[in-house]
């Protein structure tokens, strides 16, 4: 055997050796990736294993249990009986009919109360559990049977249940039983199961706004679970609706009373400096305190204020608009053109909230109800198109409507307006403003609106009345002083002293293009292929007569009132 | 060297210690016959040691298997030397039949030899199937679905031996801890006794001689021969641990009898098969590859009538590169076109 | 035999060492794997009862998951015990006449406080670690470790 090439073998050897060393440390140094999250093994004990094997043994309300599970609650040992318990004579007791355990149906804000105690009381506070909609609901439920209303108003509504125990609220129409997650209840469709539709579209007019559209932009990648406790950073970048109106930040307390950092009853008929508890909870401008100490999490304080301060103008003007609709009910009542429903000396419908019969009534009651809140609620929640046209827009209408409808029956002061040529005539009443706005300098727009242009003492008047609002205790101290500082600084505000004329007019050359091109294309032209109705008396085009009398006469029959009431 | 310290030993050491290997044996390409060996070494200790944690049920074993790899320590490195050790095997044991087969050596009296290597390669895809089947993720729960379909086709007996295998009418629990006794007592029983066999009858007719070349000079098994192996062995090692955490293994979504993932696909070795049986009906397809089995099954036979009808042609280069060629060009067209 | 020559062993070193070193972490790498994954446990705090559900000086039992627990009110702090004997692992009763924890398999006898009065127990009950927030008395419980599979 040549020893060379067996040193050279054994070298090898040595030499893989050596290797297999290294890498088996390099091995042993590797930690694999870990993806398997380890999810606390949760104990079910004593009572609540009967629940639990019970209910799964009979396929009773299973997925409660798994969503249980998940829970809170779960985890800190809380089972079934701690939330389900129950004495006798409870309202809600019931024995098990599987066992002997007394059972409570309805765990309350009093159960919930027995580790929730704060949060409990915080909601009683809140107008979430003010039963504001039973005060007024004779007027309204002349209008509706009462079976819609148990799956209509009273589904909502339901948030302010008061108990035959006397605790109030509904805990899980926010925490969904029976995880009662943090998450969920974050979600801005939580509130927007109930703050939805006509009357008050704030999850409409949330996904409008930036918050919202960046909310649902980066959603999978924000945790909403997290706890607000303890005056720490709010977690995610932007808001949902429970970040403004209950999460604390490094100044603020979370709080389970959404009304205590709301200046404004903006829902009601006229909006008004709210005094809800103001004893517990401070006057308007320290609840107004709170929302801004959370909007200052991320915004410039001036921003914040300039901002508040604009839909603040928004809702004074607001009551202007109402005064006028008001007056004009009822003068139109007092000259007994629409009347109020009567029976056995009880008024029904009052015409300046809740009528449904006459055309006035019905305008005012959209006045304030949909538009007048869609008006308001958008400008304070950043929702320009709800301020815009299903606000304004609407609300002028109806108002215009109104006067119309008051002419056409009479009177004469309407025919007047009617009659007006003045283009002043759609602002019947005294005007808010404030010089610009929160987003920046505009210079062109503010040259062209017809009161600025027409009237020199516009800001003059504009000045008396956010000066009157201001002595009125409708704005504070501080927010007329930042109105005082743009009055004072309009043409800076205004953009009016700077000059944008020269790219303006680029811009209007193209609109001259895009008329002109309008104008060539589509506007003067005229088919030749005739209409087939000629509106000259005696020619029919299209359906013989006969038919259409024949249809006519069935039309007749089908509606006539002696059909339809024997 | 070292002569008169080995002729002391007693005689059943020297007989295997002091086999005469032919000097050509010293080409690191004639040593691939003991690659296959170490590697099957290699599957059984990580095998073993996988079944420490390895819970053969449908609840489980995708849990487990992800739990030995995420979680166990150094589990991926177990796990990751069994699945690279499988298929290296399949590379190793072909290499080696290629090797045999060019250089003619399964000629007589060796072809009893011949036909247990088959056997084994067939083992050795036996093992690789029902190993990859135990996973039991997605592809793997699919690809044991799809494979043992295939079963069904073969004429006559298919149906039967589909339901024996399964274990019943689909991939299930059944099939689990079948294909788990298969792999981890049957199959490697089966292929160990065939080692045994297999290298005993390499030493009844000792080192085949290259044909043309007889070459008188031997060499002894110990010490060289041997270092060859623990050459080989730590080179393997180094290599299937490094490949372990560069590539580590990986594990999809577990399985779900409902839902078929979009792209399923055997493991490489079987992608030749795959692509033949998807450009031929099913029942052509399983006909062709029985066919093809029995031919290479008794090769050395037939070979040698070949032989004598047709002297000149060298039949197993011809055969042997157009299987290779197709094998090969099959193989990566499936790859590529994946 | 002949004598080696110094490049021989220098070899032969290298060898074996290699060998060696290789074996050893190999084998140690195979052991960390088949070893458990033992780690420092967690705990968790969990609800065991309201503070006023027991008076002062009243011994309770509490359940929590499978495990018997007493739940004792010392002058005013809370305690809790585990039910399992510290001799051999039985499982301890509280005898309310007595006012004493009571061992049936060897007789030992705990007190209130689970101090060892009587039997061969080595060191008194265990006991958990008890906050007390608010109206409830929390117990921190050891997390079990688990893959999903329970």
């Amino acid at each position: 055997m040549d020893k060379n090439e067996l040193r050279t073998q054994k070298l090898l050897i040595g030499i893989f050796s050596i290797l297999l060393t290294v890498v088996l440390v390099i091995v042993a140094g590797v930690e694999a990736k870990k993806s398997t999250e380890t999810k606390p093994v949760i104990e079910v004990t004593g009572v609540n294993k009967r629940c639990v094997s019970c209910h799964t043994e009979k396929g009773i309300a299973v997925k409660a249990i798994d969503q249980w599970k998940e829970s809170q609650h779960a985890i800190k040992n809380i089972g079934c009986i701690d939330c389900h318990k129950a004495e006798k004579g409870d309202f809600d007791a019931f024995y098990c009919p599987d066992s002997d355990i007394l059972v409570g149906r309805h765990p309350t804000p009093k159960d919930c109360a027995e580790c929730h105690q704060q949060q409990v009381e915080e909601f009683a506070q809140s107008k979430h559990a003010h039963q504001f909609w039973i005060i007024k609901n004779d007027d309204r439920s002349i209008f509706e049977p009462t079976i819609t209303t148990r799956h209509g108003c009273e589904q909502c509504h339901n948030i302010s249940i008061v108990w035959p125990d006397k605790s109030v609220g509904e805990c899980d129409a926010c925490h969904p039983k029976h995880t009662f997650s943090r998450a969920v209840a974050r979600q801005p469709e939580t509130c927007g199961e109930c703050h939805i539709g006509p009357d008050h579209p704030h999850i409409e007019i949330y996904l409008e706004s930036k918050h919202g559209n960046i909310f649902r932009a980066k959603e999978k990648q924000m945790n909403l679970n997290y706890a607000s406790k303890d005056l720490k950073k709010i977690p995610i970048e932007v808001p949902t609706c429970a970040t403004c109106h209950m999460d604390g930040n490094e100044t603020q307390p979370s709080t389970h009373n959404v009304s205590a950092r709301l200046a404004w009853e903006s829902q009601a008929a006229w909006s008004y400096r709210t005094v809800w508890l103001q004893d517990k909870l401070g006057d308007w401008t320290i609840k107004r305190a709170r929302m801004e100490a959370i909007c200052k999490s991320c915004h410039a304080p001036e921003f914040v204020e300039t901002y508040f301060l604009t839909a603040d103008l928004v809702n004074l003007q607001y009551n202007e608009l109402r005064r006028v609709f008001v007056y004009w009910v009822k003068k139109l009542n007092k000259n007994g053109l629409i009347k109020e429903l009567e029976a056995n000396g009880k008024k029904y419908s009052d015409v300046v909230l809740n009528g449904w019969d006459e055309e006035p009534e019905h305008l005012m009651y959209h006045a304030w109800h949909h538009e007048g809140r869609r008006f308001r609620h958008g400008a304070i929640m950043m929702g320009a198109d709800y301020t815009q046209w299903h606000g304004i827009w609407e609300l002028q209408n109806d108002l215009v409507e109104l006067i119309r409808w008051a002419a056409e029956h009479g009177d004469p002061e309407a025919k007047q307006w009617v009659n007006s040529r003045h283009p002043s005539k759609f602002m019947p009443y005294p005007i808010y403003d404030i010089p610009g706005n929160a987003w920046g300098i505009n210079p062109l727009a503010n040259k062209v609106p017809f009161l600025y242009v027409n009237y020199d003492d516009y800001w003059d008047r504009v000045y008396q009345n956010v000066k009157y609002a201001y002595e009125k205790g409708l704005l504070s101290e501080k927010q007329w002083q930042l109105w005082l500082k743009r009055y004072n600084n309009k043409e800076h505000y205004l953009g009016t002293k700077y000059n944008a004329d020269s790219v303006y007019n680029y811009y209007l050359q193209l609109n001259a293009i895009d008329t002109k091109a309008m104008n060539e294309q589509v506007v003067n032209m005229q088919l030749p292929g005739k209409p087939f109705y000629q509106p000259r008396p005696g020619v029919i085009a299209g359906p013989s007569e006969k038919v259409i009398k024949q249809q006519l006469g069935r039309k007749e029959e089908k509606y006539s009132p002696e059909s339809g009431t024997k | 060297m070292n002569e008169k310290n080995l002729i002391d030993f007693r005689k059943i050491k020297q007989a295997i210690l002091d086999e005469p290997i032919p000097m050509h044996m010293k080409n690191w390409f004639y040593a691939l016959g003991v690659t296959p060996f170490i590697l099957f070494i290699f599957q059984v200790l990580t095998g073993i040691l996988l079944t420490i944690y390895y819970v053969p049920s449908p609840e489980l074993a995708y849990k487990s298997v992800k739990y030995i790899t995420e979680e166990v320590r150094l589990g991926f490195w177990i796990r990751g030397l069994h699945r690279w050790g499988s298929n290296l095997m399949v590379v190793a044991v072909f290499l080696h039949m290629v090797r045999v087969f060019f250089t003619r050596a399964y000629r007589r009296p060796r072809e009893l030899n011949w036909i247990i290597g088959v056997l084994m390669f067939f083992i050795t895809l036996g093992l690789c199937f029902t190993g990859y089947s135990l996973i039991y993720d997605q592809l793997s729960y699919w690809a044991t679905t799809v494979g043992t379909n295939m079963i069904k086709e073969i004429p006559i007996f298919g149906s039967l031996f589909l339901h024996l295998l399964r274990g019943g009418e689909i991939v299930s629990v059944n099939t689990l801890t079948r294909f788990f006794n298969l792999h981890v007592i049957f199959l490697p029983t089966s292929l160990l006794m065939l080692i045994a066999l297999h290298i005993i009858l390499v030493r009844v007719h000792g080192v085949s001689q290259l044909e043309g070349i007889e070459d008188d000079e031997v060499y002894k098994f110990y010490p060289e021969h041997v270092y060859h192996g623990a050459i080989i062995a730590l080179f393997l090692l180094t290599v299937m641990s490094a490949l372990t955490v560069v590539l580590p293994p990986g594990i999809g979504e577990p399985a779900d009898p409902n839902v078929t993932p979009l792209h399923i696909k055997p493991e490489w070795y079987f992608f030749a098969i795959y692509f033949v049986l998807k450009y031929v009906p099913l029942k052509l397809g399983i006909t062709l590859m029985l066919i093809f089995l029995i031919i290479m099954t008794f090769w050395p036979f037939i070979d040698e009538l070949l032989r004598k009808k047709f002297p000149q042609v060298k039949w197993h280069y011809i055969l042997g590169s157009i299987v290779i060629l197709l094998f090969l060009i099959f193989t990566v067209y499936e790859t590529v076109s994946y | 035999m002949k004598k080696e020559t110094r490049r021989e062993f220098l070899v032969n070193l290298i060898m074996g060492g290699g060998i060696l070193s290789a074996f050893v972490l190999f084998i140690f790498n195979i052991a960390k794997y088949i070893y458990p994954k033992l780690g420092a446990p967690t705990f968790r705090k969990v609800v065991i009862a309201k503070a006023d559900e027991i008076e002062l000086g009243q011994v309770k039992e509490v359940r929590f998951g499978d495990q018997i627990l007493y739940l004792a009110n010392i002058n005013g702090k809370y305690k809790v015990f585990s039910s399992i004997c510290t001799h051999l692992g039985c499982r301890v009763r509280w005898e309310e006449n007595n006012q004493r924890f009571f061992c049936p398999c060897h007789h030992a006898v705990f007190d209130k406080d689970g101090k060892v009065l009587s039997g061969p127990p080595p060191r008194p009950l265990d006991e958990f670690k008890v906050d007390v927030e608010g109206r409830f008395v929390y117990m921190w419980v050891e997390e079990k470790k688990s893959w999903g599979i329970i």
